[in-house]
């Protein structure tokens, strides 16, 4: 039985449609992210789970009960906000026990509570303060409190890091990394940023446009996008994007773009010859040798590796990820090659579905630490 | 240098020449009959004396007066408010239909001269058989400062972030205890803006009440003073004075109690919450 199952919700906001059917199982205990571009419907969604925005259509359950019709008060919840919504005119302390006030715990036993979690999140100098008299990170830890003091069935954030600065917010991923572990609880984060979700995350919903594009673990969703805006989406530097065709001849199949014919990797049975895209990440492009023939516009040096782009024909960039040994100069003719195991195939389109048979062959580790894990 | 001292100068010039009736107002009252209209005048009285306000208490209904003008302000305070502060999270919270044209119309109620709705609202008054009491009063006060607080009160209510409440109902609390708890405390500077602006509105109105009560009963103190001490033939200035001084204290006691909330209230809006 799942923690938290969305059963072909629906939002509108008068004609514009923010969440389209959405179906999405999230299991108990799990840390779920929900990943996408701005204005995607991230926040719609978990706003939807909260209580505090009506599904147009279609069921929402938290554990087994459908709780379309329950107040967010009564659905069990606890709620970190991306402003943090800290109560300006209450103490920190007063702050951390109002839910456990609102929800008729004795006096006498809140003193105990809110202590607790202070000690947890190193907040117990500060409980006398107001929030105007903290830091960014120290009111996040304050918003985080106050979710925490009770023990609700599922947790739900809302870019709780995005006011931070880059020191903190690492530190901070590992915490709450740290805290889903000790607690056991399902957590549902939302952010737009892919490294907190691929990091923290047991499986990422990746949207956009109010669609689910693919509902999968942090590996899956790098190394088998389940569609052509998955693939863009995920990796940084992005991943390499050609648009051409797929021929058929014989029993092959071979992906044609200006300048470039390739076999392809195995393809589903359901490819049909016409336009596509082929994929390949930075990492599957080989810098130095191979068929084609470029000339380097940019060199990234990050310290131990370059990222190199080139220039192959007219209007066709290709990324590159190369050992830091060998310094590329722009305006230099160089050889690449694509490798063609890591390479996908997608269908023509924004959002066209991959066409190719997911990694046969293991492949290292994706780029992106997987922190804390 | 000389330009901080010629600023400073002009400064009390004007403080001087808008304090200097309020003095002169002080002053007569104090002053003894004999003393009033003396020529060339005293600038300080020679004698003091308390006989105008003990003669005003004693043996004018002043007190009858002072009363229900403290009744009518308070109540139309207290009504204004409590509308205009449900109405403006009406209006800036729920989403319906012509909400927008809703607060326009509202608007433009308050862009009519006050002069124009004076006879339809007699009319109507004395139809429901309210002329000539305080209520009525209450009712003509609200109607024109009720739009005015609306809009002071839907511009504070607009600043406080709907997060905040948000917050507060995932943690249980009901949309009314959400309002009590998070929402009021945030509204207290605009609410005591709208309050006082509503207490002076109503404690020194003339007109309407000049129109709406004529029982000596019901009359507050402006229309109830003009009344007693001003009549074509005569002017008790000694006694206008004192009347005047009493008339400004409460106003004066308000302040000083709420002047505090008031600039904390308008330096608020710049500090983030
Ligand atoms: N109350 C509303 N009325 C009308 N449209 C809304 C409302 N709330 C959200 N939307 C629209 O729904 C879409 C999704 O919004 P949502 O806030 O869920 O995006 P998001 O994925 O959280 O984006 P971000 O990363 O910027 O927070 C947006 O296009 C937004 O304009
Ligand atoms: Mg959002």
């Amino acid at each position: 039985m799942a923690a938290v199952n969305f059963d072909k919700v629906v939002k509108s906001f008068g004609a514009f449609t923010a969440v389209h059917g959405l179906d999405l199982a999230i299991d108990e205990g799990e840390f779920v992210s929900l990943l996408g571009p701005s204005g995607c419907g991230k926040t719609t969604t978990l706003r939807m789970l909260a209580g505090l925005e009506f599904p147009t259509s279609g069921e929402i359950s938290i554990g087994d009960r459908v709780v379309n019709d329950l107040a967010p008060g009564e659905r069990d919840i606890a709620m970190v906000f991306q402003s943090y919504a800290l109560y300006p005119h209450m103490t920190v302390a007063q702050n951390i026990a109002y839910p456990l006030k609102k929800r008729g715990v004795p006096k006498s036993e809140r003193g105990a509570m809110v202590q607790k979690t202070a000690e947890l999140l190193q907040l117990t100098e500060l409980l006398s303060r107001k929030p105007r008299q903290l830091s960014g990170g120290q009111q996040q830890r304050v918003a985080l409190g106050r979710a925490l003091v009770r023990d609700p069935k599922v947790f739900l954030l809302d870019e709780p890091l995005s006011n931070l600065d880059a020191k903190l917010r690492g530190y901070m991923r590992v915490e709450l990394v740290e805290l889903h572990r000790r607690l056991g609880r399902t957590m549902v984060y939302v952010t737009h940023d892919q490294l907190e979700a691929m990091t923290m995350s047991d499986r990422i919903a990746v949207m956009e446009g109010g669609r689910l594009q693919q509902f999968a673990p942090p590996t899956e969703v790098y190394r088998a996008p389940a569609n052509r805006f998955v693939a863009g989406f995920i990796g940084t530097p992005a991943m390499n994007l050609i648009d051409g065709e797929i021929r058929q001849s014989g029993g092959t199949w071979q992906f044609h773009a200006p300048g470039l014919t390739l076999d392809c990797p195995p393809l589903l049975d359901s490819a049909r010859p016409g336009p596509a895209c082929l994929g390949i990440r930075p990492e599957g492009v080989v810098f130095g040798s191979g068929p084609i023939e470029g000339v380097v516009q940019v060199v990234e040096q990050t310290g131990h590796e370059n990222i190199v782009v080139a220039r192959i024909g007219a209007d066709m960039r290709l990324t590159g990820r190369v050992g830091a040994e060998r310094v590329w100069q722009a305006g230099e003719t160089v050889r690449c090659g694509i490798d063609i195991d890591r390479a996908h195939i997608f269908a023509a389109g924004a959002a066209g579905e991959r066409l190719n048979r997911p990694g046969l062959r293991p492949v290292e580790a994706p780029a992106v630490i997987k922190a804390a894990r | 240098m000389i330009r901080r001292v010629a600023f400073n100068l002009f400064a009390w010039g004007i403080v001087l020449a808008v304090a200097f009736p309020l003095f002169w107002m002080l002053v007569t009252s104090v002053k003894p009959q004999f003393e009033l209209f003396r020529r060339p005048p005293t600038f300080l009285p020679e004698t003091w004396t308390l006989e105008h306000y003990i003669r005003l208490i004693q043996d004018t209904p002043f007190l009858t007066y002072f009363k229900n003008s403290i009744i009518l302000s308070t109540a139309t305070t207290l009504v204004v408010v409590a509308i205009s502060t449900l109405g403006a999270y009406s209006l800036v919270r729920f989403k319906y239909r012509g909400r927008e044209s809703l607060a326009f119309l509202v608007l433009f109620t308050y862009l009519l001269p006050s002069v124009v709705l004076i006879i339809p609202l007699y009319l109507m008054l004395v139809s429901m058989g309210l002329s000539n009491t305080i209520f009525s009063l209450v009712i003509a006060y609200t109607t024109f400062a009720l739009p005015y607080a609306l809009w002071l009160l839907r511009s504070f209510m607009a600043g406080i972030p709907e997060d905040l409440e948000s917050a507060a109902l995932v943690d249980g609390a009901s949309r009314m205890g959400a309002f009590v708890d998070v929402i009021l405390p945030q509204l207290l500077p605009g609410i005591i803006s709208t309050a006082l602006f509503t207490f002076i509105l109503s404690w020194n109105e003339y007109l309407y009440a000049l129109v709406l009560v004529n029982s000596d009963s019901a009359r507050p103190l402006t229309t109830g003073v003009m009344n007693m001490l001003v009549s074509s033939f005569n002017i008790e200035w000694s006694l206008l004075m004192a009347a005047s001084v009493m008339m400004s204290v409460p106003l004066i006691i308000v302040f000083a109690f709420l002047q505090s909330y008031l600039t904390r209230g308008f330096g608020a809006g710049g500090v983030k919450g």
